[in-house]
C-alpha cells in the first residue's frame, strides 16, 4: 500500500494565452516511511506539487490519494482535518507565531484538534525534548536561532503523529550547519521514528539526505532515483544528476 | 479558551496599537455614558416637588398649568360631601439674590427657599406641622416666619432673628417665630409665612395654587376625591404643584444630542477597529495561512480575530463606562458653579440608569464586533498557501467599477437632497455622501494622486512620484486611509463651526432679545426657577425717572396645552419690539406685534413648535386658572433666555387677564438720546437698591457676562481634539500597513542606492497624499455636516446664522496636512530602519 500516490495530476495556472503549466500528469508513488527529495529549477512545480499532496490546493485535473483515498471532492473542513491528523507542514520560514512560546507553537495542532491545553503541552514538550530543545521550552520564537525555531516548527509537524511530513525548502533560511542539521533530523525522522517525508529542496547537499530524488522539469518528473538506503553521503551523486538535468 | 489565550497574546504583543485602538471605544462609550449620567442629575435638580407634605395630608389638589387661582376654590372644596377641613396656601420657589443669600456655617451659601403661604387659622387642622422651637403661625402674625431645624442649625439662625427676603415690592423683614423638625426638602429649604404675607411677597394678591384637605373619618378616600375633582371641573389635579417641567423637551433634546454625539464618536471608534483589524490580517496573512496549512478550520480563524475584537470591547467599554462615571463627576462639580451662579439651585451626583449601561455594552461591544466581523470574514477566506508562498503585494486593477459608478450616483442624490431647504432631507444626504465617498474614493485616488502629486513634487523632486505610484497601484485601501481621515476632519470641521456659529448666534441672540441700554436681571436666568420678580411699581418708579426713554418688561405665567407644559411670556406689543425683540422664524416682524395686541393671539418658539408640529394659523387651547382659552399663533420665534424651554409670547394684557399674572420678572430700560448716561445709571441703581431680587447691568457690563458664560463653549474644542485622534489612528494604521506589505521592495530600494532619508521622504510624501485627499473632502463633508447640524439647531429652536470661518479652513487644512507629518513619522522610521539584508529575505 502506498501513502501517495499521484494520478495524472495536472496544474494550470491562468487561462487562455497566459496560462502556465506547472504540473503535466505527473504520476508518482511514494511508499511508508521514504524519504522523497523534490528537486528540479525554480519553476519546475515542484511547490505546486507539495501544495497539492498537502491539499493545500486544487489540482486542475488528475487526483492524489492519501492512503488510497482521494483528495479530490473532499470538502474544505474535511481537507482540514486531514491535515490536522495526517500531514506535518513545514516551512520555509517557520511560521511560528511570534506571540506564542515553543511549546504553544508545538501544541497548536493538538489545542486545535481540541486536546486538552495541558495534555498539548506535555506531548509538545516531549516532541520538542526529541528535538533537541528540552531547554527552550518557553522561548518565544525571537529567542530561538534559526535552526532552533525550523525544529520547533519540526515538532509541530510532528506532534500530531500524522504519517506524512511536507517539507517545503525546510533548510532554505539556514545557515549551512544547521541546514545539515536539519536534514539529518529529517532523515531520522524517515529512518527511526518511521514517518514518510516528502521534501522539495533545490540544495543538492541536502537532498543528498534523503533516499529517493525525484528531478521536476517543466511539470514532468524526468528522473526518478533512489539513493542508497545505508545514509551514505552521496552528494556527488546528486550534483553530477543536476548537471545532466541542466 | 485557546482563542482569548492567543488574542490576548497578540493584544500584548502590540501594546501601542492596542492602546490607540482601545481609546477609540473608551472614547465613545465615555461619551454616552458621561452625559446619560449627568442629565438625570441636573433634571433632578431642575424639577422639584414643592411640597414635601403632599404625600402626608388625605388631598392635595393644585392646577394644572401649575399656576396660582382664586381663593374661592377652596370653599368649593370645603363643600364636598366627606371634606373634613381645608387649607389654602401658597407654595412657590424663591431664589435667593447673592446679596440675599443664607450663608452656611461651612461657607456654602443657602440659593433656593421653598415659601409656604400657609393660613395660620387652617394649616393646622389639615396637617401636623411638628416645632423644635418657639411657636406655630398665628393670625394675627404679619412678617412672621418659621424656618426648618435644618436651616437653623446649618446657618446658626434661631427665634427671635431677623431675616430678610426679597419681594415683589422690593424686600420684605421677618421675625423667626417658630423652628419647624419635619423633614428637610431635598436641595432646598423650606419656610412657612402667613398666606396674606405670601400674596404679597410674590404679589398674587387673592390668589393660591395648593389646596390641603383632610377628610372625614367615616368617609372613603377614593370617592371624596373624585368628588373634589368632580366638584372643581377640569383644570386642577390630585397632587402638589411642580416646577421645572417646562425643561423636559429642553433635557430631551440635550439628551438627543449628546447621544447622537456618542454614537458619532462610537461609530468613528468603529471605523478604526475596522483599520486596526484589517491591518491586522495583512500582518498576519502569513500566521493564518500556516494555522490553517496545520489544521485550523475556517470557523476557528474567524473566532480568533472576532475573539480579539470582544475582548477589545469588553475591556474598553468597561474603561468606557468607569472614565464616563468620572467625567460627570468632574463635569458636575464643575458645573455646580455655573448652576448656582446662573439658576440658583444645586445639583447631585451622576446616576447611572440601567438602560444606560445596557446602550454602552451593546454599542461598545457591538460596534467592536460588527467592526472586526469584516476583516474576520476576509482573514477566514486566507488559503493555507499563504504560509508558503512569497506574496508579492499584487497591483489592484479595480479602477472605475460598479462600485464607483453607484458611489458616484450617490453622491448627485445627496446633493439633491440639499435642494428643498429641509434639515431630516440633508441629514440623509451626508449619510449617502459619506457612502458615495467611500465608493468613488478608490477611482478618485489616481486622478487625485496625480494633481496633488504634481505639487508634492516641487517639495520632494524623486520621491514624491515613487510615492505617487504607490498610492495609486492599491487604490482601495488609499481609499480607506483617505476616508478615515475625511470622516475625522469632517468632525472637527463640523463641531467647529457649530461652536464658532453658537457663539456668535447667541451674542446676537443676547444682543436682539436682551440688548437695551439697561437690564435689570433675575437671580436665575431661568424666569420660572424661583424668581420673585417686583409688581408694577418698580417699572412705573424708573419710566418716571428723567432721562429715562422707554422701559419694557418680561412676566411669566404657566400653562399646559393638551397635557404638554408651556411656559408663557407676556411682553408689551407696543414697547417690546422698540427696545429688544425676538428673533423670529416663521412670521412677520413687522405685523406681528400689532397682532399680540389684537385678540388672544400668540407666538411660539421654536423648541415648542418643532416638538408638537405647530405652526403659523394654528390655533391652541392653553389651560388658564380662568379656563381654557383659544389663542392663535401669529408667529413662531423666541428670545434668548427661553430658546431652550417651551415657551409662548402673549401680550401683558392677555396674561393679567387670563392668568392673572401682573409681576415684572425681567426689566429692560432705554435711555433717551440726549440723557446723561452717568445720571440715568446712578438713578436706577438706586431703583435697583430697594429690588434686591435685580441684579442691574448696563448693556457693557451685561454683555461682558454673557461672553464671559458663552466662553464655557470652548471646552468644546477639547472634544474636537479628542475627536481628532482616532483619524490619527487610522491614518499610522494603514501607512504601517503599506510598509509591511512593501518590506522587499523598500529593501531594494535600499539596495539600489535609495538612502535611509529618501525612503523616510517617500513615506511621508505617500502620507501626505492621502492626507491632502482626505482634507479636501472632509472640507467638503464637514461644512454640509456643520450646515446640518446647525439646522437641526433651529429645530429645536436655536435659531443661528451660520458661520462659514475662513479661519478654520485654513487651521482644518493644516490639521489635515499635520496628520499627514504626524502620521507618516512611525511607519516612515520603520521603513528607514529596515535592514537591507533581512528586509531582501523577508516572505
Amino acid at each position: 500500500m502506498s501513502i501517495v500516490k499521484t494520478e495524472q495530476l495536472t496544474k494550470v495556472y491562468g487561462q487562455g494565452a497566459t496560462a502556465v503549466t506547472a504540473l503535466n500528469r505527473i504520476n508518482m508513488t511514494i511508499q511508508p516511511g521514504e524519504f522523497v527529495a523534490v528537486m528540479g529549477p525554480s519553476g519546475c512545480g515542484k511547490s505546486t506539487l507539495l501544495h497539492l499532496v498537502g491539499g493545500l490546493d486544487q489540482p486542475t485535473s488528475g487526483q492524489v490519494l492519501l492512503d488510497d483515498r482521494s483528495l479530490s471532492g473532499l470538502k474544505d473542513d474535511d481537507l482540514t482535518t486531514l491535515r490536522r491528523r495526517q500531514i506535518g507542514f513545514v516551512f520555509q520560514f517557520f511560521n511560528l507565531i511570534p506571540v506564542l512560546t515553543a511549546v504553544e507553537n508545538t501544541a497548536l495542532p493538538l489545542i486545535l484538534d481540541g486536546m486538552k491545553q495541558a495534555d498539548a503541552h506535555n506531548q509538545a514538550e516531549v516532541w520538542l525534548t526529541r528535538m533537541g530543545l528540552g531547554d527552550r521550552l518557553s522561548h518565544r520564537p525571537d529567542e530561538l536561532s534559526g535552526g532552533q525555531q525550523q525544529r520547533v516548527a519540526i515538532a509541530r509537524a510532528l506532534v500530531a503523529e500524522p504519517t506524512l511530513l511536507l517539507a517545503d525548502e525546510p533548510t532554505g533560511n539556514l545557515d549551512s550547519r544547521a541546514a545539515d542539521e536539519i536534514a539529518a533530523l529529517l532523515r531520522q525522522i524517515s529512518h527511526e521514528w518511521h514517518r514518510t517525508v516528502l521534501m522539495v529542496t533545490h540544495d543538492p547537499r541536502i537532498a543528498a539526505h534523503a533516499n529517493r530524488i525525484v528531478f521536476l522539469k517543466d511539470g514532468t518528473i524526468v528522473d526518478d532515483t533512489r539513493l542508497s538506503d545505508d545514509g551514505q553521503y552521496e552528494e556527488r551523486v546528486v550534483r553530477e544528476k543536476m548537471a545532466v538535468m541542466a | 479558551m485557546f482563542h482569548i489565550k492567543l488574542a490576548l497574546r497578540y493584544l500584548r504583543g502590540r501594546k501601542l496599537r492596542t492602546t490607540l485602538t482601545l481609546i477609540a471605544i473608551v472614547f465613545g462609550v465615555m461619551i454616552i455614558v458621561g452625559f446619560n449620567a449627568i442629565l438625570p442629575a441636573i433634571s433632578q435638580a431642575i424639577q422639584g416637588n414643592l411640597s414635601a407634605m403632599a404625600d402626608e395630608v388625605d388631598l392635595t389638589v393644585s392646577s394644572e398649568t401649575r399656576g396660582p387661582f382664586a381663593m374661592a376654590v377652596a370653599d368649593q372644596v370645603r363643600q364636598v360631601p366627606g371634606v373634613a377641613a381645608v387649607s389654602p396656601q401658597l407654595v412657590r420657589p424663591m431664589a435667593l439674590p447673592a446679596s440675599q443669600a443664607l450663608v452656611n456655617k461651612d461657607g456654602t451659601a443657602v440659593t433656593l427657599l421653598i415659601v409656604r403661604g400657609v393660613d395660620p387659622a387652617t394649616v393646622t387642622e389639615v396637617e401636623q406641622i411638628s416645632l423644635a422651637d418657639g411657636r406655630l403661625l398665628t393670625a394675627a402674625d404679619q412678617n412672621a416666619i418659621l424656618i426648618a431645624n435644618s436651616l437653623a442649625q446649618n446657618t446658626g439662625l434661631g427665634v427671635g432673628d431677623r431675616l430678610t427676603l426679597p419681594a415683589a415690592t422690593g424686600v420684605m423683614d421677618f421675625e423667626i417665630v417658630g423652628i419647624t423638625s419635619g423633614r428637610p426638602l431635598q436641595g432646598s429649604e423650606e419656610v412657612f409665612i402667613p398666606l396674606a404675607t405670601a400674596q404679597t411677597v410674590f404679589n398674587f394678591p387673592g390668589q393660591i395654587n395648593t389646596i390641603e384637605a383632610r377628610f372625614a373619618a367615616n368617609s372613603n378616600a377614593d370617592t371624596v376625591r373624585a368628588a373634589v375633582l368632580a366638584a372643581l371641573g377640569s383644570g386642577y389635579k390630585v397632587g402638589g404643584t411642580t416646577t421645572g417641567s417646562e425643561f423636559a423637551a429642553a433635557m430631551e433634546a440635550a439628551n438627543y444630542i449628546y447621544n447622537m454625539f456618542g454614537v458619532i464618536a462610537i461609530a468613528l471608534g468603529g471605523f478604526i477597529i475596522f483599520i486596526t483589524f484589517r491591518t491586522v490580517v495583512v500582518e498576519r496573512r502569513r500566521d493564518i495561512g500556516m494555522l490553517r496549512a496545520i489544521g485550523a478550520s475556517r470557523k476557528t480563524i474567524l473566532g480568533l480575530i472576532l475573539a480579539e475584537a470582544l475582548i477589545l470591547g469588553v475591556i474598553g467599554t468597561a474603561v468606557g463606562i468607569l472614565l464616563g462615571y468620572l467625567m460627570a463627576t468632574g463635569l458636575l462639580t464643575g458645573m455646580q458653579s455655573l448652576l448656582e451662579e446662573f439658576m440658583r439651585t444645586s445639583v447631585g451626583s451622576p446616576t447611572l440608569e440601567p438602560w444606560v449601561f445596557g446602550l454602552a455594552i451593546g454599542l461598545g461591544v457591538g460596534i467592536t464586533l460588527l467592526a472586526g466581523l469584516f476583516p474576520a470574514l476576509a482573514a477566514m477566506r486566507v488559503s493555507p498557501l499563504e504560509a508558503l508562498r512569497p506574496s508579492l503585494a499584487e497591483v489592484e486593477r479595480r479602477r472605475a467599477g460598479r462600485g464607483a459608478m453607484v458611489g458616484a450616483i450617490l453622491i448627485v442624490v445627496a446633493f439633491l437632497t440639499l435642494l428643498p431647504g429641509t434639515v431630516g432631507l440633508a441629514a440623509l444626504g451626508i449619510l449617502l455622501l459619506i457612502v458615495g465617498l467611500a465608493l468613488v474614493l478608490p477611482a478618485l485616488i489616481y486622478p487625485l494622486a496625480r494633481i496633488f502629486g504634481r505639487l508634492l513634487s516641487i517639495i520632494f523632486a524623486r520621491e514624491g512620484q515613487i510615492a505617487q505610484g504607490n498610492l495609486t497601484r492599491q487604490p482601495g485601501r488609499a481609499a480607506i486611509t483617505a476616508s478615515a481621515i475625511t470622516i475625522g476632519l469632517s468632525l472637527l470641521v463640523a463641531m467647529g463651526s457649530l461652536i464658532l456659529s453658537m457663539q456668535g448666534g447667541m451674542m446676537e441672540w443676547v444682543n436682539t432679545t436682551l440688548g437695551s441700554d439697561y437690564l435689570f436681571m433675575p437671580p436665575s436666568l431661568v424666569l420660572g426657577g424661583g424668581n420673585i420678580g417686583a409688581n408694577e411699581q418698580m417699572a412705573a418708579d424708573i419710566a418716571a425717572l428723567p432721562g429715562v426713554e422707554q422701559v419694557t418688561s418680561l412676566r411669566l405665567a404657566t400653562s399646559q396645552i393638551d397635557g404638554t407644559d408651556l411656559q408663557v411670556i407676556g411682553i408689551d406689543p407696543v414697547t417690546y419690539p422698540q427696545i429688544a425683540g425676538l428673533i423670529f422664524s416663521k412670521g412677520d416682524e413687522k405685523t406681528v406685534y400689532a397682532a399680540l395686541g389684537n385678540g388672544r393671539a400668540i407666538i411660539v418658539n421654536g423648541i415648542f413648535a418643532a416638538q408638537n408640529g405647530v405652526t403659523v394659523g394654528d390655533t391652541l387651547t392653553l389651560q388658564t386658572p380662568n379656563g381654557a382659552q383659544t389663542y392663535q399663533v401669529v408667529a413662531v420665534g423666541g428670545d434668548f433666555l427661553n430658546f431652550k424651554l417651551a415657551t409662548g409670547y402673549i401680550s401683558q394684557a392677555n396674561l393679567a387677564q387670563d392668568f392673572n399674572e401682573t409681576t415684572d420678572m425681567l426689566v429692560m430700560v432705554d435711555r433717551a438720546a440726549n440723557a446723561d448716561a452717568a445720571q440715568v445709571a446712578a438713578g436706577l441703581q438706586q431703583i435697583a437698591a430697594g429690588y434686591p431680587a435685580f441684579t442691574f447691568y448696563s448693556l457693557a457690563e451685561w454683555q461682558t457676562q454673557m461672553e464671559r458664560t458663552l466662553a464655557a463653549f470652548n471646552g468644546m474644542y477639547v472634544l474636537l481634539i479628542i475627536l481628532a485622534i482616532p483619524s490619527l489612528i487610522a491614518l499610522i494604521n494603514t501607512l504601517a500597513i503599506n510598509v509591511l506589505e512593501r518590506t522587499r521592495e523598500i529593501g531594494t530600494l535600499r539596495a539600489v542606492g535609495a538612502t535611509r532619508r529618501q525612503v523616510r521622504r517617500m513615506i511621508t510624501a505617500e502620507s501626505l497624499l492621502l492626507a491632502a485627499t482626505g482634507t479636501l473632502f472632509g472640507l467638503l463633508t464637514g461644512l454640509w455636516l456643520s450646515y446640518i447640524m446647525v439646522g437641526a439647531m433651529s429645530m429645536v429652536g436655536l435659531i443661528l446664522p451660520f458661520s462659514f470661518s475662513y479661519a478654520g479652513i485654513l487651521l482644518a487644512i493644516a490639521v489635515g496636512l499635520g496628520f499627514g507629518i504626524l502620521g507618516a513619522l512611525i511607519p516612515a522610521r520603520q521603513a528607514a530602519k529596515l535592514d537591507i539584508v533581512r528586509a531582501l529575505a523577508y516572505e
